[in-house]
This record gives structure tokens, C-alpha cells and sequence, in this order.
């Protein structure tokens, strides 16, 4: 019942069991909640982000806007959608280090599955290099107590390599998929806790347009639009056509 | 199947009973009209947004259609557009037009929208849905509330203000007999079909593909700077 866990357990815990049926304990709850936080960041230029600007812009409801957001973040390019790639890919790579492989070897063969580029959820960023949230979590991680465990310990060699060799760096994918397979929760299970992880920063870019007049967030001109598909041609009529 | 086109049909869902010929036409020419918000509307946009960051392609009609349901130019405001055509009917349009310009005062930044469906778009009038409303006018099927749009965008002119799309949809859609409060979901559907178009032409395009501001172009704002 509501009671046995009102005021008892923090709301984070609950989100939890909600999402995969097991109260955590806290210290879980308050990493997770610490991810919540570095994923819910307001840059408006994030797509997601930027959804909930235009429905501020376009005086949606501050509900229909965030929930556009989230439902936008269910990509396989960023958000919570590549949580279930960054697991299968932690998890197949830990596979074959139990089996024997180097690290090497395992980057290798990740790269050949991508055409050779070392692109592979977990590693590099769309746009920025580098992630500068790892460094703050690595702390609030020894914080709570968790230790690094096999899946991060070989998700931070995989790092070392390919720095090294094509100097990239792990993302916070790369990095949460590690922690949380250390932590045993399944690819499906860390999804569904992080159904709404980016909600608070679209809520941040509606609200910020919202307060201004409708349409000034990046509002385009005709000669804005690059238009690049085909040329104009007549309309036949129906009997013609 | 074989009877009816594709919008009696639609007419026939929600208003219980087949459309005549005019009436028919008049929905056929509404639904032409709306089918594309264009790549510069909010809602578009964020379809794309929503293509080009790799979403879930089953996700893109909704994010769009949210963004849609907005009260400035979207959905959010067609029902009151369509009450405020059933009640302003019954009066002169340069008397209603000369009330509202009178009792209301023009914000001092952006658009001036002083009754739901009618106003200003960017600081002037927006000729593309008065081209759609003129066209639907000289239909057989034209009803009362949309002539009398016609005639209240015409008043609303000198004052740099005019028809909106919500406008249009809700004077086509009150004359042809639907509900208020169904005009904000067909209003929706009407516009679906141009969202998921400029939604699915982002999907292969690179992340970068839509403009994206430098840090260099970035700025966040701090307590006094002006907006």
C-alpha cells in the first residue's frame, strides 16, 4: 500500500519498484536520481529539449510538451532509447573477455560490426568530445559506495584503447550500461526505470518559452528553408494523370 | 468502399450521416489545405526534430500533433474559434471587429491574436490562409460561418491582422455541422499528414542535419540582459 511507502522510502525507490518490481536500496536510488539530474540538463539545442521549446513557443500544454520531449528521447542516436544497445553491447563484450578475448581483439571486433569506426554506443558523442559528466560520476559513484565493478572495470579499458587508437572516449551511455549490469539490473529493466529521464529539462525549455510572445524561439523566414527536393512541375488532372 | 471516397467516409464517423455533394467537396478541399503546416511551423518542426535525432519513427506523429495541440496556431485554439463563429455570426463583422480592437489592448511584443483563429502572424497579416479561405468561399458549399469569417479578416485588415488556419478549419468544420469540441482532434488529423512527411524526410539525415547553434551562438541569459 501508498503507506508502507509514504515518507518511508524516497521517491526514486519507488520509481524503481515500479519500473522493475524490486525496492532498491538507497544509495541505488540516489545514483539513479543523480543521473536524472546530469540527463534533465535544459540546453535547448538537445532534440528533445528543443521539442519542448517549440511547444512553449506554440502554447502546447506543459504536459503535451514534456511528454513530446520524453517520447523523443526514446531514440537510438541519444536518451534513455540506447540504454538497451549500450547494454547488449557491455554485456557481448564482457562475453568474450570471459571467453578469452583482449580488449583489444573486443574493440577490434566491435569496429568491424560498425564498418570499421570505432562509432559504437558507449563511445564518442554526436556533437560534443568527451563527456564531462563521467568525471562527477565516478565521485558520486565512490560516494554511495558502489565499487567499480566487471562491467566498468572493462567498459574503462575498452576507454584506454580507444583513446589510444582512435581517441575517443566513453559517453554516458557507455558508462551507465557498465554501472548498472554491475548492479544486475537487466537492459529492459534500466529502460524502463529511465522512461522519463530527460522530462525536467524539456519541462525547463518549454517553461523558458513559454514566458515569451509565441513563435520567437528560433522563429525562420521563407528564405530560411533550403529547399532540396524536386523541381516544380504543373499538377496533371485526375483523367490526364 | 466502393460507394463513398475516403472523405465521406470521414464525415460519415463523425457526424453520423453522409455528407451531400457540397459538403463532401468543402472537407475534401479544407483537408488539401491543411495537409501541410509547412517545415517553418513549430509543430513541423518538431517532427523534425524528432526524425533527424533518430526517435522511434512511431513517435513522430504524436510529438507533433502534442506540439500542435498548442492554443497559438494549433488545435488548442479551434474550439473557441468555432464558439466564437457560432456566437459573432449573428452580428455585423466591422461592429464585432471594432468591439474586440477596442476592449482588448495589442501586446506589446509579438502577435496580436484578439479573438481565437484571426490576428497578426509575424507582425503582419498571413495571406495563406486568407488564399484558402477565399478559395473555400466561392464553393457551393460555403456556409454562414466562414462568409462571415471572410467579412470579419476583411475588417480585421486594416489593423494588420487576418485569417489564421484555426480559423479557417473552425469556420469550415462549424458549417459543416461538427461539434466544437471535436475541432481540436480533426483539426490534429487534418495537419498529420505534412508533420509525418517533414518528420520522415529527417530519419537518414545526419544528427547535424538541423541547425545547431555553436557554444560561440549560445548564449544563456542572465537577470537583466534583455530578451
Amino acid at each position: 500500500m501508498n503507506k508502507d511507502l509514504m515518507g518511508k522510502v524516497s521517491f526514486f525507490q519507488v520509481m524503481i519498484l515500479n519500473a522493475i518490481g524490486r525496492l532498491v536500496e538507497k544509495p541505488l536510488a540516489d545514483w539513479f536520481e543523480a543521473m536524472h539530474v546530469g540527463l534533465s540538463w535544459p540546453d535547448a539545442r538537445i532534440w528533445c529539449n528543443q521539442i519542448g521549446a517549440l511547444g512553449g513557443t506554440m502554447r502546447s500544454t506543459v504536459v503535451a510538451a514534456t511528454v513530446a520531449g520524453v517520447l523523443a528521447a526514446d531514440s537510438r542516436a541519444y536518451g534513455q532509447g540506447t540504454l538497451l544497445e549500450g547494454f547488449a553491447f557491455i554485456e557481448r563484450a564482457l562475453a568474450e573477455a570471459r571467453k578469452g578475448a583482449s580488449v583489444r581483439d573486443i574493440v577490434a571486433q566491435e569496429c568491424a560490426r560498425h564498418g570499421g569506426k570505432p562509432k559504437f554506443m558507449g563511445y564518442s558523442r554526436p556533437i560534443a568530445k568527451g563527456d564531462e559528466r563521467l568525471a562527477e560520476f565516478f565521485k558520486i559513484q565512490e560516494r554511495l559506495g558502489f565499487p567499480v565493478g566487471e562491467h566498468l572495470a572493462l567498459a574503462l579499458d575498452i576507454e584506454k584503447v580507444l583513446l589510444e587508437e582512435f581517441d575517443e572516449t566513453m559517453n554516458f551511455n557507455g558508462y551507465v550500461s557498465a554501472f548498472l549490469a554491475d548492479q544486475g539490473l537487466t537492459a529492459q529493466e534500466a529502460y524502463q526505470v529511465c522512461a522519463v529521464l530527460v522530462t525536467s529539462g524539456v519541462t525547463a525549455c518549454y517553461v523558458d518559452t513559454f514566458e515569451r510572445p509565441p513563435e520567437s524561439f528560433l522563429p525562420m523566414r521563407c528564405d530560411d528553408i533550403d529547399y532540396q527536393g524536386p523541381p516544380s512541375r504543373p499538377v496533371p488532372s485526375p483523367e490526364v494523370g | 468502399m466502393e460507394k463513398r471516397s475516403f472523405v465521406d467516409v470521414l464525415f460519415l464517423l463523425f457526424r453520423a450521416e453522409l455528407p451531400n455533394a457540397d459538403q463532401s467537396q468543402m472537407l475534401e478541399r479544407l483537408m488539401i489545405g491543411l495537409i501541410n503546416p509547412g517545415p517553418r511551423h513549430p509543430a513541423t518542426r518538431a517532427a523534425m526534430h524528432a526524425g533527424v535525432g533518430k526517435t522511434n519513427p512511431a513517435h513522430i506523429l504524436p510529438i507533433s500533433l502534442s506540439i500542435m495541440g498548442g492554443t497559438h496556431l494549433g488545435a488548442g485554439c479551434v474550439e473557441d474559434a468555432m464558439r466564437f463563429l457560432r456566437q459573432a455570426g449573428k452580428r455585423d463583422p466591422q461592429s464585432v471587429c471594432d468591439e474586440l480592437l477596442r476592449e482588448q489592448q495589442r501586446p506589446a511584443q509579438g502577435d496580436w491574436h484578439p479573438v481565437a483563429g484571426f490576428g497578426s502572424r509575424f507582425g503582419s497579416v498571413d495571406e495563406i490562409p486568407g488564399k484558402l479561405a477565399d478559395h473555400l468561399s466561392r464553393l457551393q458549399g460555403a456556409g454562414k460561418a466562414l462568409l462571415w469569417g471572410c467579412a470579419f479578416a476583411k475588417a480585421l485588415r486594416a489593423h494588420g491582422m487576418g485569417w489564421l488556419f484555426p480559423g479557417v478549419a473552425a469556420a469550415v468544420l462549424a458549417d459543416l455541422g461538427f461539434q466544437p469540441r471535436a475541432g481540436a482532434g480533426i483539426f490534429q488529423y487534418l495537419q498529420a499528414p505534412g508533420l509525418l512527411a517533414h518528420g520522415l524526410e529527417m530519419v537518414n539525415k545526419p544528427l547535424t542535419a538541423l541547425p545547431f547553434p555553436s557554444d560561440d551562438n549560445y548564449f544563456i541569459e542572465e537577470d537583466g540582459d534583455d530578451c
